[in-house]
């Protein structure tokens, strides 16, 4: 594949995702709490990966440069999530979900059957297939590129995350990070881990009582959420492809009329070309319905699978975290009665500064988890009304210009 | 036979004339017995509950107006007439009416075959009974009541009456064509699935014809039940003998009088329309599935079927000539059951037959290149191959969209569904109503969308396929044509031969074979002749076809394409307003 460049252009998906930043603001994308303005400004695709190139503006003085770029992949943006998700420090934090890898799987298998099936279209519908093949391949780069951009924006507007040094390294470090893909060892370790996490996760759910009556409220709302949420995405992903399928194989009606109409001669020509003509731009706006549809439903759907996701994963800190605190407590108790008779308070005293840790840590955890949890549900509520009227009123547009497409076609045929 | 006179009472007749009235049960029992004692029987009917006495005229004349139920005439009346008054009260006059209402349920059957029946009797009966044939006039059963009063006079209506039971078997079919007028201007309800119905409607305008085929019925069981489908037609052609009437015929017929014409047109050069194929499998389907468990699957073949009928009816009866066809009117205009068509099952000696000779030629048309002197149908004929590949083209393109669009369908109710589902789980309240409303106006789309599907199907896809297959029939005249050049071209060269051995004949002095020769030339001098104009007309005619025919064909398709591009723009326009009254909800999300 010959490698596409990126430029700029992607902003009317960005505001989705960035909005109701950590002051609650609603409106779009102008970082200007920013002394921190993270975007990515171009992007490579070979072969198989994508090379981003993330520029900063700052004014922060830990910086050594105010303004500067790096070339990052995909697998250095997962590294970074990962440092974040490992840090204790923001265990009470929503982790903003990592980017999804750059798949262009479908396109390429897409593309592929066409040039199998080259031989049998004429070279007119071949060259319009595939140029919405193209067309799609670059709609998947560019989103793409938006998700990564609005990880690292989210980030940035983060208050306590902007700050972090992984951060900063991430940014700013001119080499490659040299973060390789896992090899199969760590693979396996991976798969381990979050294979014990979840029945973890299931056990806490089952037997940890949780002391405050909103978390379990939370929880439960969470996951039924989350589990809706994720139906909703998959059937809005297949209502978009049927929706795109519709309009290729318009493609395909209107070459086959034009050459019927060389066929027919004189008497039918005109008639069929105007009506091969309008199927062709009825494709277009078919096509376009579907990817706005894609765009403003799915991808907001989707996006909050994933928040909802991590914010799946601070409950279950939080509650391993209070399940730390609780055998904390026991481990206190039990050190006194043991060691009630020997007076040895170094036992105690280990036993007791654990279970105070153990306290602190919740309380923190539990106080910021609220926060972060109504903050969530906020955004949430922005995001869809956004993209909802915003889908609404594309989907408007379409069907009056379709119907505008239709209607002149209609008139201006009946001349015998 | 038992035969039960009532006489519908009339008002003035109080049921307390009749002190016998209440001795209804016993009353009733000797009736039991053969009826033509008219006296006794109008005595002991006099004596009974004067709403239960009905003579069949009357009877016969409450039902067109009140029931139409298709039941036997012949079936026991007297046990079904007996219990029938039963349950009213004898005594009330309201019940006078209602027992005259409700006898003809149990009672009467056949309701026009009946019905037709007393239109004989005024002929043979009295005066009264013609005038019994409306309900409202009390004057006739007042009239049957006081002759049965006179127990002397009963002998004559009873006897009169008597016979016309008998006579109820009389061949309905051919009464009922005979008083159209007698049933005014109401719908008949069909009796029975082979009858027809007449309506007696006007219908004006320039000469046209128009046929719908409609209501598609499974009669029978199993492997031996078929599909019947009622043919209306409207028409105001001069040699059709109504204007607006209805048929039943099954899909073996079609597929008959499509063979028949076949046989007597395709060599006069016309273009017959094709009928619609035979598909085993759905009709399998159709034939052992339950009416109950008629899937969606087996209701569209079934909408399918009937709509290629309509078309193929329709084409065919837009052609003059075939119009005319007796086969066709026939089968357009017969009230009773066509004689069935077997000739038409795939698996008869004759379908075994047909099958073998469109083998033979088809090799015929690979093998034998005609020497075409006629430009015209050179072009044509080339015409005519890249159209059909041309359509067949389109058509496979044309099925694709519509597979997507149902498959859009489909997806956007589980859509539709995952939202509303969304929708209940979300907390915040005005994104769930919000939530909610996407939902419901996915749905809405979804209805759309799956209509559009179906106008792809019927509109677009179906009459492509329809002219693919006259394109193959527009074939199959050109090789008529081919054929007979083959004629002609067979009789010259035999002529020659001929010729060359009655010179050889007349060289070697052989008069007699000479004689004989001479008699084999003119022979086949003849034949060639014959087969020479054959061809010519047949040459004449296929133009003339085709000329028409490419008219039809162009004005078709533009109806074709711009009904396209119409329900195209109604769906359009529905889905805008659907997403119209979406907008709002959405921007109340607080």
């Amino acid at each position: 594949m010959a490698p596409i460049l990126f430029q700029d252009g992607m902003e009317d998906v960005l505001p989705s995702e960035t909005n109701g930043t950590k002051s609650g603001r609603s409106d779009t994308v102008d970082l200007n709490d920013s002394t921190l303005q993270v975007d990515i400004s171009d992007a490579l695709s070979e072969r198989e990966k994508v090379k981003f190139t993330v520029h900063t503006k700052t004014t922060l003085p830990d910086y050594a440069k105010p303004e500067f770029s790096v070339v990052r992949q995909h697998e250095e943006f997962i590294w970074l999530h990962d440092r974040f998700d490992e840090n204790e420090d923001y265990a009470g934090y929503i982790i903003p979900p990592p980017p999804p890898r750059p798949d262009f799987d479908a396109s390429r298998e897409k593309l592929q059957k066409l040039g199998e099936g080259e031989g049998s279209m004429t070279k007119e519908e071949f060259s319009k297939m595939k140029q919405e093949l193209e067309a799609e391949y670059l709609a998947t780069f560019k989103k793409t590129v938006a998700m990564h951009e609005v990880f690292l924006t989210r980030l940035a507007q983060h208050t306590v995350f902007r700050n972090d040094h992984n951060f900063k390294v991430f940014l700013e470090y001119e080499q490659d990070l040299s973060v390789r893909t896992k090899n199969k060892k760590e693979k396996v370790e991976g798969l381990f881990k979050s294979f014990n996490k979840s029945t973890d996760e299931i056990l806490l759910a089952a037997t940890q009582k949780d002391v405050d009556d909103y978390f379990e409220r939370e929880k439960t709302f969470l996951l039924e959420y989350h589990m809706a949420i994720k139906d909703a995405t998959t059937k809005a992903d297949k209502m978009t492809q049927a929706h795109k399928s519709v309009a290729d194989s318009y493609i395909q009606l209107s070459s086959g009329l034009s050459q019927l109409g060389t066929i027919e001669g004189p008497r039918l020509e005109k008639f069929i070309n105007k009506v091969a003509d309008t199927f062709e731009k009825a494709r277009k706006v078919e096509g376009r319905v579907s990817s706005d549809e894609d765009l403003k439903l799915s991808d907001t759907l989707r996006y909050y699978v994933r928040d909802g996701s991590a914010a799946k994963d601070l409950l279950y800190r939080r509650l391993r975290c209070l399940a730390n605190y609780e055998q904390a407590n026991k481990n206190l108790d039990r050190a006194r009665a043991k060691n009630k008779d020997v007076h040895a308070p170094v036992d105690v005293a280990d036993a007791e500064l654990a279970q105070q840790n153990a306290c602190e840590k919740f309380e923190h955890i539990s106080n910021k988890a609220k926060e972060e949890l109504n903050d969530l549900k906020a955004r949430r509520v922005t995001a869809f009304k956004k993209n909802l009227i915003e889908l609404a009123e594309l989907e408007l547009k379409h069907a009056k210009a379709q119907a505008q497409l239709l209607k002149s076609c209609l008139q201006s045929l009946p001349e015998e | 036979m038992r035969l039960y006179l009532i006489v519908s009472a009339s008002p003035s007749l109080c049921p307390g004339d009749n002190p016998q009235a209440t001795h209804l049960p016993r009353a009733w029992a000797p009736l039991a017995r053969p009826p033509p004692h008219g006296s006794r029987l109008t005595a002991d009917l006099f004596s009974t509950n004067p709403g239960a006495l009905k003579s069949p005229v009357s009877e016969q004349t409450t039902t067109p107006e009140d029931q139409r139920s298709p039941e036997d005439p012949l079936t026991p009346p007297p046990p079904a007439a007996s219990l029938t008054p039963e349950p009213h009260n004898p005594g009330t006059p309201p019940d006078l009416f209602e027992s005259v209402a409700e006898g003809p349920v149990v009672v009467q059957g056949g309701s026009p075959k009946l019905s037709s029946v007393p239109l004989d009797l005024p002929a043979g009966g009295n005066g009264g009974e013609g005038k019994q044939q409306e309900q409202e006039e009390p004057q006739g059963p007042v009239e049957a009541a006081l002759s049965i009063e006179g127990e002397g006079e009963g002998d004559v209506t009873s006897s009169d009456l008597i016979p016309d039971p008998s006579s109820n078997p009389v061949p309905p079919p051919a009464l009922l064509h005979d008083p159209p007028n007698f049933l005014g201007d109401t719908d008949t309800t069909e009796v029975s699935l082979d009858d027809g119905k007449t309506k007696a409607e006007g219908d004006g305008g320039d000469e046209f014809i128009q046929i719908t085929v409609s209501d598609p019925q499974k009669i029978g069981d199993g492997m031996s039940s078929y599909m019947a489908y009622k043919v209306t037609t409207k028409t105001n052609v001069s040699y059709f003998r109504k204007k607006h009437w209805s048929v039943m015929r099954r899909f073996s017929d079609f597929l008959g009088l499509h063979r028949k014409l076949v046989e007597k047109h395709l060599h006069s050069g016309r273009v017959i329309p094709p009928a619609p194929e035979k598909s085993a499998i759905g009709t399998t389907k159709i034939k052992l599935g339950s009416d109950k468990n008629a899937d969606s699957g087996s209701l569209d073949f079934i909408e399918r079927r009937r709509a290629a009928l309509e078309r193929y009816m329709n084409r065919t009866s837009t052609h003059p000539t075939l119009r005319a066809d007796p086969d066709f009117r026939e089968f357009v205009e017969l009230d009773a059951e066509l004689p069935r068509a077997t000739q038409t099952s795939a698996l008869s000696s004759a379908g075994v037959l047909r099958l073998l000779n469109r083998v033979g030629e088809t090799v015929n048309k690979m093998t034998f290149k005609m020497d075409e002197s006629d430009q015209w149908f050179e072009e044509r004929t080339q015409q005519i191959e890249s159209l059909d590949a041309q359509l067949r083209k389109l058509h496979a393109s044309m099925e694709r969209l519509v597979n997507y669009r149902r498959e859009l369908a489909l997806s956007t109710a589980a859509f539709a569904k995952a939202t509303a589902v969304l929708s209940s789980v979300e907390e915040h309240s005005s994104l769930s109503r919000a939530l909610h409303q996407l939902s419901e106006s996915t749905e809405r789309t979804q209805t759309i969308h799956h209509a559009q599907a179906d106008a792809d199907f019927y509109v677009l896809s179906e009459n492509t396929k329809d002219y693919i297959q006259l394109i193959s029939a527009v074939k199959d005249v050109f090789h008529e044509r081919v054929k007979t050049f083959q004629t002609w071209q067979h009789a010259q060269i035999t002529l020659a031969k001929k010729r060359e051995a009655k010179a050889k004949a007349e060289l070697a002095g052989r008069m007699d074979k000479v004689q004989q020769a001479q008699e084999e030339v003119t022979e086949w001098e003849g034949k060639v002749e014959r087969s020479q104009e054959e061809f010519e007309r047949i040459s004449r005619a296929i133009k003339k076809e085709m000329e028409q025919f490419d008219v039809m064909r162009v004005k078709d398709f533009r109806d074709m394409v711009i009904k396209y591009l119409e329900d195209l723009m109604t769906s359009q326009q529905q889905i805008i307003k659907v997403w119209e009254t979406f907008i709002p909800e959405a921007k109340a999300i607080s």
